[in-house]
């Protein structure tokens, strides 16, 4: 298992050059660039080449590009162009612990209440639970974020004045080793609306999820004969089947952990949280190069790592699975 | 491993719920009366026992101790969380987005240059309520007959401050001597040509070209030997240490406004020296305005503090009494108006969708004001059938303006007959004598139905009778306003002019700027483009010379002498805005009017749209201005009494 783990965080040197390469590409790619207008005022010549020269952007490109990784690997992830006394590591710094927070919040509230809803409904299947479960995670699917927000912050910060209607209850210069907020009350009446927001779709992914699959586990002919050895069904379903029933929602906890802990644009948007979600879209807007290459690659090594411990998490509920 | 983390997660929510439920202790004073009234009851009762008295005394000590014990504490908590002095007044505003620099030569954007405005002092402003050009740093200027060189005559008395991050003071900056540092026309000159410098590379420096040598030094190589001649010989200078003076490479009546903008600001050479592109953080910013900037947590908020060292507080140009400004940067218009619906802003912009709520139910706070920008259509008068001065006439007759901003846009905005907007020096918005068919029949005009017939004939006699053969591409930047916007005068030219057709197509910003270029191919421009201009100083000049004079600025419209039909008047125009750089006042006046019937009337170069407006919503404990170039936040009175009143409730 070492050795597996050890061979795998090496693979990633290969693929962590091969997403820079493709990640530095699609920024170029953009049409237009950083300094070819301000406002929509055209600049002129002299002032763009100023420009280019400040920020290297007159170098050929595969000089550029290995600048860029040259600085990354020292930590240096270069400096804004848009926000222009600022480092990308700035924005990191101040934007990612934010986005963290919000999705582990999310994240296991969607684990907390999705996997022992599905697994009831799984349990009662075709009962009034299942539908009433099922009823719900449609509704938590399908309702966007983006009219759920405004609608709980309509009800709790507008109408009964209980919550703030926006911003995150914390920022950067307070937090424990880099991204722990102080859980005060500023906190949490602050995280909760977005929180249940963010974790509502991710509770109606995950109940339905396990639902799926536990149901088909459950037909298998191992949980027949459990059940006739005269196992108890607390034990067929908690322990012979969920082990098994459990490895779709961990497949997708990968992606969905690297996807959510980097933020998310809506939300962000609409409670005004400085996360990197939003910074991400302005930055492509603006063509901000280093943000957008900064901040995708920041998201790159958060979902290989995420898929390591996938894997290693499989071979843990499996015993089939053996990593050599 | 997952039940632990579910665990954990699970004690993680619930220790916040537990945290966040936290009352205050029980033991207080009411318990005590109670207890004591229990008590009382007891005595009196001859039936209660001695053990049930024994034991009220008992409960009423410990309840005596514990409310003592409390009211210490907070004796104690109080003092130290809460000074002697009372709170300052503070502002809750939002900055709608976060501002990209506090640099005053770096600043192109109106965020920035309202948080510059508000920690920085330029050498002239803009009044908010007549819009004149007014002093500011400089007391007084003169120029001379050309109107080439400009000597402005400082203020002796501002002195440069620093917001102390460690005791929380504003501490004046000391020269060698140890005497306050007075900002002087040297700090002038430095910021001004600090803003042309190429190492600076400021996206802006072009917008000073009109000083004479700062083409010349943005354009050098700063590697090069005589770097440091071409930067000496930049003409602005400083007289004495009071007076600057600045030459212009030609006549520039509009010179006053220029300096106005935050990128001729003066800046302190030595923190900027010492701290490259770090100096505007808090700690480091040396500033010479009514606010100190004294927290700037990125993306999230600022906080700006009244610097007690301006020597203006008090005075009519300083007659605000806010103290502290707690401003956030909320980009969402709807959450940033929830939040003014919660007390926690001041002021809010209104969005689109509540804009008639809001104007029947809370009137008495709302507000909408005129802001200097211009909506309007450009154009291509090249590309067939555009390129004929009537097709475009035509267009610019079939858009209903009036009925397109009260039922699509809402905000007030004023429609418009001139690319100037009215709040610039030269303009002439709503007067009859330019595009009279923009204007309704009460303000003058001809009205949309003669407008249309207008129309009609035009297109009949350049061959497309009610519109037959005509198509027109018509193209704007991705925004669900102004795909309304454009969704509308589809519709209005179709119902005026039936045989014609109109599609419209839709690009992402950057690339809609690249594709309507001047330089683009023709196959690739649209007939009509949508467009608007804001202005960077208040005067006609920025308008119908830098944005539309043909050997200046984009020309997105392609307008040429060699046109056939309109080259004449394109040459004329092109003089015209030259001619009233250096014209008298009152003869620059009727140049730009003469300028703004060849743009609109003659050329048909754009269909001005409607002059922008802001829906704002204010509570009623503030009194605020609304301004053009930077927010006067110094100007501001707040009613701190009746707001903590209101948040109390």
């Amino acid at each position: 298992m070492v050795r597996y783990i050890i061979r795998r965080l090496l693979s990633f040197i290969p693929v962590l050059f091969a997403i820079s390469l493709v990640i530095f590409m699609m920024a170029r790619a953009l049409p237009g660039g950083p300094f070819d207008f301000a406002g929509d005022r055209t600049i002129p010549a002299s002032v763009v080449a100023n420009l280019e020269q400040k920020y290297h952007l007159d170098w050929p490109v595969w000089r550029q590009y290995l600048a860029w990784v040259w600085d990354a690997l020292r930590g240096d992830l270069g400096p804004s162009f848009y926000y222009r006394s600022l480092t990308v590591n700035d924005l990191l710094k101040q934007t990612l612990p934010t986005s963290f927070q919000l999705g582990v919040l999310s994240l296991g509230l969607a684990l907390i209440i999705g996997i022992p809803a599905g697994t009831i409904a799984a349990l009662k299947h075709n009962k009034a639970a299942d539908h009433a479960s099922s009823f719900v995670a449609i509704m938590g699917v399908s309702i966007p974020n983006i009219v759920l927000a405004p609608l709980l912050i309509y009800i709790f910060a507008v109408l009964l004045g209980w919550l703030p209607a926006a911003r995150w209850g914390a920022d950067y210069t307070d937090y424990a080793l880099g991204f722990i907020p102080p859980l005060n009350r500023q906190f949490w009446e602050h995280a909760i609306m977005p929180v249940l927001v963010l974790g509502t779709a991710l509770t109606a992914v995950i109940a339905r999820l396990t639902r799926g699959s536990l149901l088909q586990v459950l037909r298998e002919d191992y949980i027949r004969t459990a059940r006739a050895k005269g196992l108890r069904e607390k034990s067929v379903v908690g322990i012979h089947a969920m082990k098994n029933a459990i490895i779709p929602v961990i497949t997708i906890l990968g992606p969905l952990f690297a996807a959510i802990v980097t933020g998310t644009f809506v939300i962000e948007q609409i409670f005004g949280i400085n996360g990197m979600g939003q910074h991400f879209i302005d930055s492509i807007n603006n063509r901000d190069y280093p943000v957008v290459m900064g901040t995708l690659l920041v998201y790159s090594v958060i979902l290989v790592v995420a898929n390591l411990f996938v894997d290693i998490a499989y071979a843990w509920l499996d015993p089939r699975i053996r990593y050599e | 491993m997952k039940s632990k983390l579910l665990t954990f997660m699970g004690l993680l929510v619930l220790a916040g719920l537990v945290l966040g439920a936290c009352a205050q202790p029980a033991a207080d004073d009411s318990q005590v009366t109670e207890l004591q009234a229990q008590l009382d009851a007891a005595l009196a009762d001859a039936g209660a026992s001695d053990e049930e008295i024994a034991a009220l005394q008992e409960q009423l000590e410990t309840a005596k101790e514990a409310a003592a014990a409390a009211a210490a504490a907070a004796a104690e908590a109080v003092p130290a969380e809460e000074p002697m002095e009372p709170q300052p007044v503070t502002l809750d505003y939002n900055f709608g987005t976060e501002p990209p620099t506090a640099d005053p030569s770096l600043a192109t954007d109106t965020t920035s240059s309202n948080l510059i405005g508000s920690i920085f002092m330029g050498l002239t402003d803009q009044d908010d309520v007549t819009k004149e050009i007014v002093p500011s740093l400089a007391t007084s200027w003169a120029s001379s007959e050309d109107k080439t060189v400009w000597t402005f005559q400082l203020r002796d008395d501002i002195p440069w401050v620093q917001y102390n991050t460690t005791t929380g003071e504003v501490d004046p900056v000391l020269d060698d001597d140890g005497n306050p540092r007075i900002v002087n026309a040297n700090d002038v000159v430095y910021g001004v040509k600090r803003t042309c410098d190429p190492n600076t590379a400021s996206d802006y420096a072009w917008l000073l070209y009109s000083i004479k040598g700062c083409e010349a030094l943005n354009s050098a190589d700063p590697s090069a030997e005589d770097f440091q001649d071409v930067y000496g010989a930049m003409s602005v200078v400083a007289l004495d240490d009071f007076t600057v003076e600045f030459t212009t490479e030609f006549g520039a009546g509009f010179f006053p406004g220029v300096v106005s903008m935050a990128n001729l600001y003066p800046t302190p050479q030595w923190i900027i020296e010492d701290k490259g592109d770090r100096w505007i953080e808090p700690g480091f910013i040396v500033t010479n305005g009514a606010y100190v900037m004294s927290e700037w947590v990125h993306g999230d908020h600022l906080i700006l503090e009244k610097n007690p060292l301006w020597p203006l507080w008090g005075t009519d140009y300083g007659s605000g009494n806010i103290e502290r400004i707690f401003g956030v940067t909320i980009e969402e218009a709807s959450t940033s108006f929830a939040m003014y619906q919660n007390d926690e802003l001041d002021t809010a912009g209104v969005p689109l969708e509540e804009v008639d709520r809001v104007k029947a139910e809370m009137a008495s706070e709302f507000k909408n004001s005129p802001i200097n920008c211009t909506y309007y259509y450009g154009f291509v008068t090249e590309k067939p059938p555009t390129d004929d001065v009537r097709v475009r006439k035509a267009l610019s007759m079939g858009i209903d303006r009036a009925t397109l901003v009260e039922t699509v846009t809402k905000g007030g905005q004023i429609p418009a007959n001139t690319f100037t907007n009215p709040l610039n020096f030269g303009q002439h918005a709503e007067d009859p004598d330019i595009a009279p068919w923009a204007l309704t029949e009460e303000k003058g005009g001809t009205g949309y139905a003669k407008a249309v017939e207008m129309g009609k004939g035009l297109l009949a006699e350049a061959g497309f009778p009610n519109g037959a053969g005509l198509d027109i591409l018509l193209m704007h930047n991705v925004s669900e306003g102004h795909a309304r916007i454009a969704q509308a005068v589809q519709a209005m030219w179709q119902e005026a002019y039936p045989e014609m057709t109109v599609s419209v197509e839709t690009q992402e910003w950057r690339v809609y700027l690249d594709t309507i270029r001047a330089s683009s191919a023709i196959e690739q421009v649209p007939n009509v483009f949508r467009l608007g201009w804001c202005g960077d100083y208040p005067h006609a000049n920025n308008w119908m010379h830098e944005v539309f004079n043909p050997d200046e600025g984009a020309n997105r419209i392609r307008l040429s002498v060699d046109d056939p039909q309109v080259g004449d008047l394109v040459k004329e125009y092109a003089e015209t805005t030259v001619a009233a750089q250096v014209a008298s006042p009152a003869e620059a006046d009727a140049l730009y009017k003469r300028a703004e019937i060849l743009l609109n009337d003659e050329i048909v170069g754009i269909a001005p749209i409607y002059y922008y407006t802001t829906v704002n919503v204010t509570k009623p404990w503030l009194e605020r201005s609304f301004d053009q170039i930077k927010r006067h936040f110094f100007q501001w009175e707040l009613d701190w009494d009746a707001k903590q009143a209101a948040l109390e409730q």
